[in-house]
């Protein structure tokens, strides 16, 4: 190991456990939610980080997840209370602009698209939701996919095109891309022994990392029609394959995984307190069998599961990591 | 197994393929009986016997839920499912086929049932395409091949259609002209499609439902036709009927199903038994026949006229009924005083979402929508719920692409995509076959004049209008699954 994760600040505030902590795009602000139905917004003072706003009301349950827009200008929040808020900060505050209601269930995660035009959803109804943003604000369902077979825990957008990745507690993830008149279910990646709690794509969006209830980490590679690897593409779609697979580090489910897009390094979050981070080492074939090394084990993060980890997309190594203890941490990576 | 149902049920829980033994929440009365339990022995079978302390046994009967205690619950439906199979099949119809013969054998005439099959054009489209036939030849052939069966009757429902048609434009512009002091007369969605009414009754209960329209399915109008009409010219009860309907859809079962269907005095319903296009299919290969070779033999009407050969017809308007077609057109000839002759369909988000709009100079345009399919439902009943549905009127069903598209439907064969067998179906459905306008039928003229004494009777709304029922969620905690 030739890396540390150094305990910048711990913030406090919310009442219940803390589910998910998200930079917003410029790195200058977190946003963090949990059981307590809240959502507070973090940013910087002199040298610490401390709660600029607090929102409250619009959730009735556990708020499960949050994502910003690409712009930085929306927020949108994942309930257990089976809606997702919009918020707004044009004005300065953050203003709830609308609720998006379908799902049946709790929603468990929301993420938006990198042309800011498209928003997923995902819940326990097990199905995935393609809501489009329109010119006048409003947010209109675009496609209801129902292809998982069991609670679909994780949405994730592709960094620079719309494809959408969905990971279930049907042990399996899913791609789904717009076919000519509907959104549709392009390739199903199967190899985790249990439930998938996170997946995640690498900078240049070719590879995902995906992590789950067996306590391991996969790295899958796209292979595009008429790849020099000479592997099949049925249906000219990208084949997604398995390239390495990464364990022993964490020794219950890793609930949360993220691919820092500044450095590469992988980040995860476990039931078993502690956090992980790894980096790829060069290796002869590094397109087709990857190597990862583990860098940091930070054992006792925390002094309950930690739910989510998030790098900063501007401060490299600046890592954001939130607990069922209630709390939440940032850390500086540094090297030994 | 896999779900059958449209994908608008398939959210609604019914994808949990949880069988009533499994995890159904619906309570079941207990017959307790005195005294104390001895052993409960499980058999190889899966049957359960108790042996009392005297060392007597007993089989024990299993605890049964029916359809209707499905349909009323919003635990789960998928039971549903699994039940519907035995009461609404093929081997149903089967089961009374055979009954029928027998008494017959033994002399019973008056037992025997009347056996009344009455077949819709989407069905009719879909057996058309997978044996490469005329919609004509296909009505005469079915024909022909349920009376082989012992069927004594086979109707088309699109008679039916034409009093649900015409049922549908009159309540529309009576809602319109409502619209000023009523504010849930608008927009008024409509209510042929069952996977659509379901969806609304589990989920969106009271909100939305005063905007559906209170008119019959093309389906449950021909339960009103079979079960009173018919069964009166014919000197009988309507329990002496049985009425299988042949529907594109698996949706339709539970339709046929619903309490306000049921009739009390009688103890039947208005459709027995629903069977889908490709459990016609099935019964053709039971039989060891295809649809092609057999004789042709014409359709049975309803009504006692003298017609030698019962006409094949169709109405305007698409696959899916032509509701928001007839609509249109009627609400323009009497609110704007506009005839209207062809209407220009505007595809928006995508294929199954379309708008119409019918003008006229110095009023308000009249705007009109198709919304096919679960994501264009949403939008739609998201805007209802905001107060932001521009439309006065939606054509709603929950498959996409329509009714030719539905669940029960023939899958294609071989390399042939659903998608093209769609398009097939879609093709086959109007060609050759006289579009109808229902407000120039003789027979529907006649039938609201004599059989319901007008349109606007009591008698008329009690056999051509429904109501539907919000259905409490659960919160049983046996019903939250991580």
């Amino acid at each position: 190991m030739h890396h540390s994760l150094k305990e910048v600040q711990q913030l406090t505030g919310h009442t219940d456990q803390v589910w998910c902590v998200a930079w917003s795009p410029s790195g200058s602000l977190l946003a963090s939610c949990g059981g307590d139905k809240t959502i507070r917004i973090w940013g910087k003072e002199d040298k610490s980080w401390v709660c600029k706003s607090l929102l409250t009301d619009a959730h009735t349950r556990t708020i499960r997840a949050l994502s910003w827009s690409p712009c930085g200008q929306y927020l949108a929040a994942a309930s257990f209370d089976a809606t997702t808020s919009i918020w707004s900060r044009k004005s300065g505050e953050f203003e709830c602009l609308a609720t998006l209601e379908g799902h049946e269930n709790e929603v468990k995660c929301v993420g938006w698209a990198c042309t800011g035009n498209l928003l997923a959803t995902c819940a326990r109804d097990k199905s995935v939701w393609i809501w489009e943003v329109t010119a006048d604000e409003e947010f209109e369902c675009a496609s209801v996919l129902s292809t998982h077979t069991q609670d679909v825990k994780c949405v994730k957008w592709h960094p620079a095109c719309e494809l959408l990745a969905s990971c279930s507690y049907d042990d399996t993830i899913r791609l789904y891309h717009e076919a000519s008149d509907d959104w549709e279910s392009c390739a199903m990646l199967k190899g985790h022994s249990s439930t998938v709690w996170s997946v995640d794509f690498n900078k240049d969006g070719h590879r995902i990392v995906s992590a789950g209830a067996d306590a391991s980490l996969k790295i899958w590679q796209d292979y595009e029609p008429g790849n020099p690897e000479g592997i099949a593409t049925p249906d000219n779609l990208p084949v997604w394959k398995c390239v390495c697979t990464i364990g022993g580090h964490h020794e219950r489910p890793i609930y949360s995984v993220n691919w820092c897009s500044l450095s590469g390094m992988i980040a995860t979050a476990s039931g078993d307190d502690s956090l992980c981070v790894y980096q790829e080492i060069s290796t002869e074939d590094a397109r087709n069998a990857p190597k990862f090394e583990i860098a940091v084990r930070q054992k006792a993060a925390h002094l309950e599961d930690i739910n989510c980890v998030s790098w900063n997309p501007v401060q490299k190594g600046l890592l954001a990591s939130c607990s069922d203890d209630g709390n939440i941490k940032i850390w500086q990576l540094q090297k030994e | 197994m896999a779900s059958h149902f449209s994908g608008a049920l398939q959210l609604t829980d019914l994808d949990d393929f949880i069988t009533p033994s499994q995890e159904c929440i619906k309570p079941v009365k207990i017959e307790r009986k005195p005294g104390k339990v001895g052993k409960i022995r499980i058999e190889d079978d899966g049957s359960y016997t108790e042996i009392d302390q005297t060392g007597s046994e007993t089989r024990l009967e299993k605890a049964k839920i029916t359809l209707n205690d499905c349909l009323a619950c919003s635990g789960c439906i998928t039971s549903a499912e699994s039940v519907l199979i035995t009461q609404q099949s093929q081997d149903e119809l089967y089961r009374i086929l055979d009954e029928n013969r027998q008494h017959a054998q033994a002399g019973n005439q008056g037992m025997m049932k009347e056996i009344v099959v009455s077949i819709s054009p989407q069905a009719r489209a879909s057996l058309a395409a997978a044996f490469k036939l005329s919609i004509v030849a296909t009505a005469h052939k079915l024909t022909a091949f349920f009376k082989r069966l012992g069927v004594h009757h086979v109707f088309d429902t699109n008679l039916a259609r034409s009093f649900s048609l015409i049922e549908t434009c009159h309540e529309f512009v009576r809602r319109y002209q409502a619209s000023e002091v009523d504010k849930t007369s608008l927009p008024m969605l409509t209510s042929a499609c069952p996977g659509w009414i379901c969806y609304a009754e589990k989920t969106h209960g009271s909100y939305i439902l005063p905007y559906i329209s209170s008119t019959k399915s093309p389906q449950q109008v021909m339960g009103s036709l079979v079960k009173h009409y018919f069964a009166q010219r014919l000197g009988k009860t309507p329990d002496a009927i049985y009425h299988v309907s042949v529907m594109p859809c698996f949706d339709k079962k539970l339709e046929a199903s619903r309490t306000d269907f049921f009739s009390d005095i009688y103890q039947t319903r208005d459709v027995d038994c629903v069977i889908t296009s490709a459990e016609v299919e099935k019964m053709l290969e039971k039989e060891g026949t295809s649809l092609s070779s057999v004789e042709d033999h014409p359709l049975d009407t309803i009504t006692p006229d003298n017609q030698s050969e019962k006409l094949v017809y169709s109405h305007a308007g698409g696959g899916s009924g032509g509701y928001l077609e007839h609509a249109a057109k009627f609400a323009a000839s009497i609110l704007l005083q506009t005839q209207v002759d062809s209407l220009s369909y505007k595809v928006l988000r995508n294929q199954d979402f379309q708008e119409v709009t019918v003008s006229a100079e110095g009023k308000p345009p009249l705007k009109f929508a198709l919304a096919y399919g679960f994501r264009n439902i949403q939008n739609i009943v998201q805007r209802v719920k905001r107060g932001k549905c521009t439309y006065q009127f939606v054509e709603i069903m929950a498959c996409p692409s329509g009714c030719n598209n539905g669940g029960g439907q023939i899958r294609p064969d071989g390399d042939e995509t659903q998608k093209e067998r769609y398009q097939t179906v879609e093709n086959v459905y109007n060609r050759e076959v006289e579009v109808v306008d229902p407000f120039h039928q003789q027979e529907v003229e006649s039938l609201y004049r004599d059989w319901l004494g007008g349109r606007d009777t009591d008698k008329a709304r009690e056999m051509l209008r429904t109501q539907y029922h919000e259905i409490e969620k659960s919160t049983s905690a046996l019903n939250i699954k991580w």
